[in-house]
């Protein structure tokens, strides 16, 4: 069993590994969104080794379902040239220093996780899925109704900016 | 090597692809990609802390759930936002948005 999850561990870390480099260089915005797919994929299944299998349905329901949706739909609305939008490749100059500022914020806190571990338990924490409910309907009860109406907000917000005023009205 | 750390070690992968990216990328749609893949590392990072420790597992859960949320909120906004930058000027390159010429 502790096999099977280290397989599945890995699998997972190739599948994001993968799914971000495609994401971030394909040079067609499809395939980065494919890359995107991949990517949501392998942290919800990062989030059924944690034991957490809510939170994995919840992140392809929302991630995969529906931002995806809304990403392919901005791609379709920009009228997206077929030769690749991000065909045009950047200085050597812009790439580099690019890559050093990425590396030295990634430099930083890989060094921190790995020299001040955590006191960890090893094994995930189960969690009842009644006990999240009544934890949003309880003690974090503000913060659900206040994440409904920055959803609402944000949805009549992007009604209102891409509403399209008729001539002659 | 403990589990946490290695989670954790995914997460910074996530956002390094995303930061990576959004230095790099010339349209607004890649910009909105790699914001994704950043938000996604937070969001392991949260679970993994929350479930492998022993914090309060609830609240990092609810937390997750929380950053999906915003996630999907915030690219509703985005979407909209490059409509509108489209219409206004004609193209959904970073380079693109300019009015002031000096």
């Amino acid at each position: 069993m502790e096999l099977m999850a280290k397989i599945a561990f890995g699998a997972y870390t190739l599948i994001i590994l993968g799914g971000s480099l495609l994401a971030v260089g394909s040079k067609s915005l499809v395939r980065a969104m494919i890359g995107l797919v991949a990517t949501l994929l392998g942290v919800a299944g990062m989030y059924m080794l944690l034991n957490s299998a809510f939170l994995a349905l919840m992140q392809i329901l929302i991630y995969v379902g529906a931002v995806c949706v809304l990403i392919f739909f901005a791609i379709m609305l920009t009228r997206a040239d077929a030769g690749g939008e991000e065909s045009e490749s950047a200085p050597v100059r812009q790439n580099a220093l690019a890559l050093a500022a990425v590396l030295v914020v990634g430099g930083v806190l890989g060094w921190l996780v790995l020299t001040h571990p955590l006191a960890t338990t090893g094994v995930p924490v189960e969690v009842a899925i009644e006990k999240l409910g009544l934890g949003l309907l309880g003690p974090y009860g503000l913060a659900f109704e206040l994440i409904s109406v920055v959803l609402l907000v944000s949805m009549a917000g992007a009604v209102l900016l891409a509403w399209e005023r008729r001539n002659g009205k | 090597m403990s589990p946490l750390a290695m989670y954790q070690l995914v997460a910074l992968i996530l956002l390094v692809a995303g930061l990576f990216g959004i230095t790099q990328r010339k349209t607004l749609v890649g910009m909105l990609i790699c914001v994704e893949l950043m938000l996604n590392g937070a969001g392991l990072s949260i679970v993994a802390a929350a479930q492998l420790t022993p914090a309060n597992a609830v609240l990092g859960q609810l937390g997750t759930l929380f950053v999906m949320g915003l996630a999907a909120a915030e690219a509703t906004l985005v979407l909209a936002i490059i409509v509108v930058v489209v219409r206004r000027f004609g193209s959904a390159k970073s380079n693109a948005v300019t009015t002031l010429k000096g």
